[in-house]
């Protein structure tokens, strides 16, 4: 017999294998500065991957945002604009410094694309829209922008050397 | 917990466990039809999850998948996608196509078009059963077929449940042939859809 199970919100499952591989899931942020450890987003549709890396204190951010604009009373790491915001003082926690940190925005893919959509709602568009205006705001420096396509794609952080790497499924791995 | 709110919670639980039931027998009576011999669906197994652990069900967000996208308008408006790790897609085609497992080695038009009717088919007949069974409306879009990470597939729903709720009601079935059975994950969402969205 069915029966529905309601489990509680909140909980992260483990990384597979190496235990540096440290993964933003939906609506989350991860930060760090230790060396051996690398970030992760996986599998970005729409959603937007930003990455936040200070070269000089070796402080390494990921947030992992669904939807463009905040919702009050919501999680702020589920909105690319309170996200980026949230990112950005959860990586001056550990020492980072606003005016050095390099940032890299990936993803907003439009992964559906259906004959009878009333308008062209790009989701993924939107998200990488916002994060570019945020970050013009803010005057936080983009040095990468990889954004749009169809494809989904996975961002990698590599704390040794500020390495950013995207992944495409049948494009393999490049290094932005 | 109030006593009554566990009461009527309860009362829910089981009716939408019954119409689950209902809808996967007359679903597995459609396929049937469809193929023309014996397809039949578990009970499904209902489920609600949290959004950040829904990837991990079918093999992690990196995992190429294939992805089913229907959206609903209606009374009962929102989303189904069924999603299959991309070896479950290949085996559903041997199925379809009665071969031997092991015999799709990719998926080129053909394939994708019997993937996406044979979503088309068991979601509209899985909520028409619903609506009739409810008195709601529920009409289904055509499929969309996406082939990609899951965890990119996933966008596509998860979009459209974000701002509303943070978990998802998944109904886990199989497909059983008389010689294979195949998992099946369909997601459900509630909510407008994308095209009734700006």
């Amino acid at each position: 017999m069915a029966a529905i199970v309601s489990t509680k919100a909140g909980v992260v499952p483990p990384s597979a294998g190496d235990a540096h591989v440290k993964a933003a899931s939906l609506g989350q942020i991860v930060v760090s500065r230790d060396g051996e450890d690398v970030l992760v987003a996986y599998g970005l549709g729409s959603c937007v991957g930003v990455v936040g890396w200070d070269p000089q204190a070796r402080v390494g951010g990921l947030l992992h945002a669904l939807l463009p604009q905040f919702r009050p009373g919501d999680n702020v790491a589920k909105y690319v604009d309170t996200g980026i915001l949230e990112l950005l003082r959860q990586m001056e926690n550990l020492g980072a410094h606003r005016q050095r940190i390099v940032w890299y925005v990936v993803g907003g893919a439009a992964m559906l694309k259906m004959p009878d959509m009333k308008s062209e709602f790009d989701i993924g568009s939107k998200n990488a829209e916002m994060a570019r205006q945020v970050m013009e705001r803010e005057r936080l420096h983009i040095k990468v922008i990889d954004v749009g396509g169809t494809a989904g794609r996975t961002v990698k952080l590599n704390l040794r050397d500020g390495t950013v790497s995207v992944k495409t499924l049948g494009l393999g791995e490049k290094i932005l | 917990m109030d006593s009554v709110e566990t009461f009527a919670g309860a009362r829910l639980d089981r009716l939408l466990e019954q119409m689950a039931e209902l809808a996967a027998a007359r679903t597995a009576s459609g396929l049937s039809t469809m193929l023309g011999r014996p397809i039949r669906m578990a009970v499904p197994r209902l489920e609600l999850v949290p959004i950040a652990q829904v990837a991990d069900y079918v093999g992690g967000p990196e995992q190429e998948a294939v992805g089913i996208y229907l959206a609903i308008s209606g009374d009962l408006a929102g989303h189904i996608m069924l999603i299959l790790p991309l070896s479950d897609a290949m085996r559903l085609t041997d199925m379809l196509m009665e071969v031997p497992e092991g015999t799709t080695a990719s998926l080129g038009p053909i394939e994708r078009s019997a993937l996406a009717e044979v979503g088309n088919v068991s979601a509209s007949l899985f909520m028409s059963a619903i609506a009739n069974a409810s008195g709601l409306s529920a009409w289904p879009s055509p499929p969309a077929v996406m082939i990609d990470m899951v965890g990119a597939i996933l966008d596509v729903i998860l979009i459209g449940c974000g701002a509303v709720s943070d978990e998802i009601l998944l109904l886990q079935t199989q497909f059983e042939g008389p010689d294979r059975s195949i998992e099946i994950y369909f997601w459900l969402v509630p909510g407008a859809t994308i095209a009734a969205e700006g």
